[in-house]
């Protein structure tokens, strides 16, 4: 039997980016990626994947709105599943991002990074948003981890992070000013706040080991 | 989306030209130096300067300016820079400065050559500006119009390992009318590299519709005309970008 991921379009962020990378990734694996604006195509698929960019307050609006909540939540409770970015920090219970409540998938809070008049190593003042390559740090073996060296390379844009309640959600950190959660995974969800879409070679892998996780 | 701010050089000032004529050229400063300091203060993560008289003359004329900048700026943030620059020498000295990305335009259409070997001797560092109207790319401070298409040219540059494409629209430059959007999307789809857009921004509604278009490649936006006269707030709309696009 074909198995199937779903990429969740509920009118929000890098879509095509990750849509691409999924259908990269899953080149000769067998299975079908299905990139949908429809609820019943997430409750019908094996696998689901959550992007979202921008302001969280819109993402969680705009994931209501679409009528993917419910689907979302469904695939939460059992099917594997991976956030990215926006689609992250919306698993955790809260962002400080306009007071946003989120899906309260994984207990912790989402928090903008304070690094006003900070400077870093080479003299320059950090910026945020953090953009650009910086390294994760694999806090515990997990099977998106395979064949990932610890410390890779990732590609980040964001200027808040999470910060779950439990270290043992927290899979990946990464330093920028601090030490921060950079990938949170519970039982079937797994969450990243970089882009492996747009983490070259690597990132592909994490969406390889995704699409053949049988948590 | 990186909102990347110009700064034109002309005889040691900062101006801006209207559809590349040197004729009709204001002055916004004369002190580049204070200029860069701005836009830095105003949040800007990436400068695009520009050597006019370079541009026309073939050759680096305003580098007192420029390295004048770099002075200012320091390893703050990545500087760009293009005009005049048409040997592998010139680059040399101006990375050595401290400018992280060298634009090639008028040389790179004329002696593909030349930007190969620059790719290969420089790699990581080169970026393709190439100007254009009605899908032509144009030469020579614009004033030669080749027949070469915008998205051939620029896959064959692609392939010689720049770093990314500034498509101008000079229909449009310093005209306030407005990004083409159409066109640095249909570029950016047929290219791997980032496209940088430029001509025309004309204020708050552009930055938006580049954000929309972002995931196709387009990656940032030269600010010239529009943050000079106030048509566009340069904080508030990388801001906005950030707000868009960052999680």
């Amino acid at each position: 039997m074909t198995s199937t991921v779903a990429v969740v379009d509920y009118g929000m962020g890098n879509l095509k980016s990750v849509s691409q990378a999924v259908i990269k990734a899953a080149e000769g694996s067998g299975v079908k990626v299905v990139i949908t604006q429809k609820a019943e195509d997430v409750f019908a698929a094996d696998r689901i994947v959550l992007p979202g960019q921008g302001a969280i307050r819109d993402c969680m609006r705009e994931l209501r709105g679409s009528g993917m909540l419910e689907a979302v939540l469904d695939a939460a409770r059992e099917k594997p599943m991976l956030g990215v970015c926006v689609g992250m920090q919306m698993l955790l219970d809260h962002s400080e991002e306009q007071d946003t409540p989120g899906l309260g998938l994984i207990p912790g809070t989402v928090r903008r990074f304070q690094l006003e008049g900070r400077v870093q190593g080479d003299g320059s003042r950090f910026k945020v948003p953090q953009m650009g390559w910086n390294r994760v740090r694999q806090e515990l073996a997990h099977p998106l981890w395979t064949g990932i060296p610890d410390d890779s390379w990732f590609y980040f844009v964001h200027s808040f992070y999470a910060a779950p309640s439990e270290a043992r959600h927290s899979a990946g950190t990464t330093e920028y000013g601090e030490r921060f959660t950079s990938a949170v995974a519970r039982d079937n969800i797994f969450a990243t706040q970089f882009h492996p879409e747009k983490s070259a070679d690597l990132g592909l892998a994490l969406y390889r080991n995704f699409l053949h996780w049988m948590p | 989306m990186l909102l990347i701010p110009a700064i034109d050089l002309k005889d040691g000032h900062c101006v801006r030209l209207e559809q590349g004529d040197m004729s009709v050229s204001t002055s916004f400063g004369d002190d580049p130096a204070v200029m860069a300091r701005r836009w830095l203060d105003a949040g800007a993560r990436r400068l695009h300067l520009v050597d006019l008289n370079g541009a026309f003359a073939g050759k680096p004329v305003n580098e007192s300016a420029v390295k004048a900048i770099i002075k200012e700026l320091g390893n703050e943030i990545p500087i760009q820079l293009g005009g005049g620059i048409r040997d592998l020498d010139t680059i040399e000295r101006y990375l050595d400065d401290g400018i992280s990305y060298i634009i090639i335009g008028t040389a790179a259409v004329k002696s593909p050559g030349f930007l190969k070997d620059a790719c290969t001797a420089f790699g990581g560092h080169i970026i393709v500006g190439l100007d254009a109207k009605d899908g032509k790319v144009a030469t020579d401070g614009w004033s030669k119009l080749t027949g070469h298409e915008v998205v051939d040219l620029a896959l064959k540059f692609q392939d010689y390992g720049v770093e990314g494409v500034i498509y101008t629209d000079i229909g449009r430059d310093g005209m306030l009318t407005g990004i083409n959007i159409d066109a640095t999307v249909k570029l950016a789809q047929a290219l791997t590299i980032p496209v940088f857009a430029s001509g025309g921004l004309a204020g708050i509604a552009d930055i938006e519709k580049l954000c929309a278009v972002e995931d196709e490649g387009v990656e940032g936006v030269i600010c010239g005309r529009s943050i000079y006269t106030g048509a566009l707030d340069f904080t508030l709309a990388q801001s906005r970008a950030d707000e868009l696009l960052a999680g």
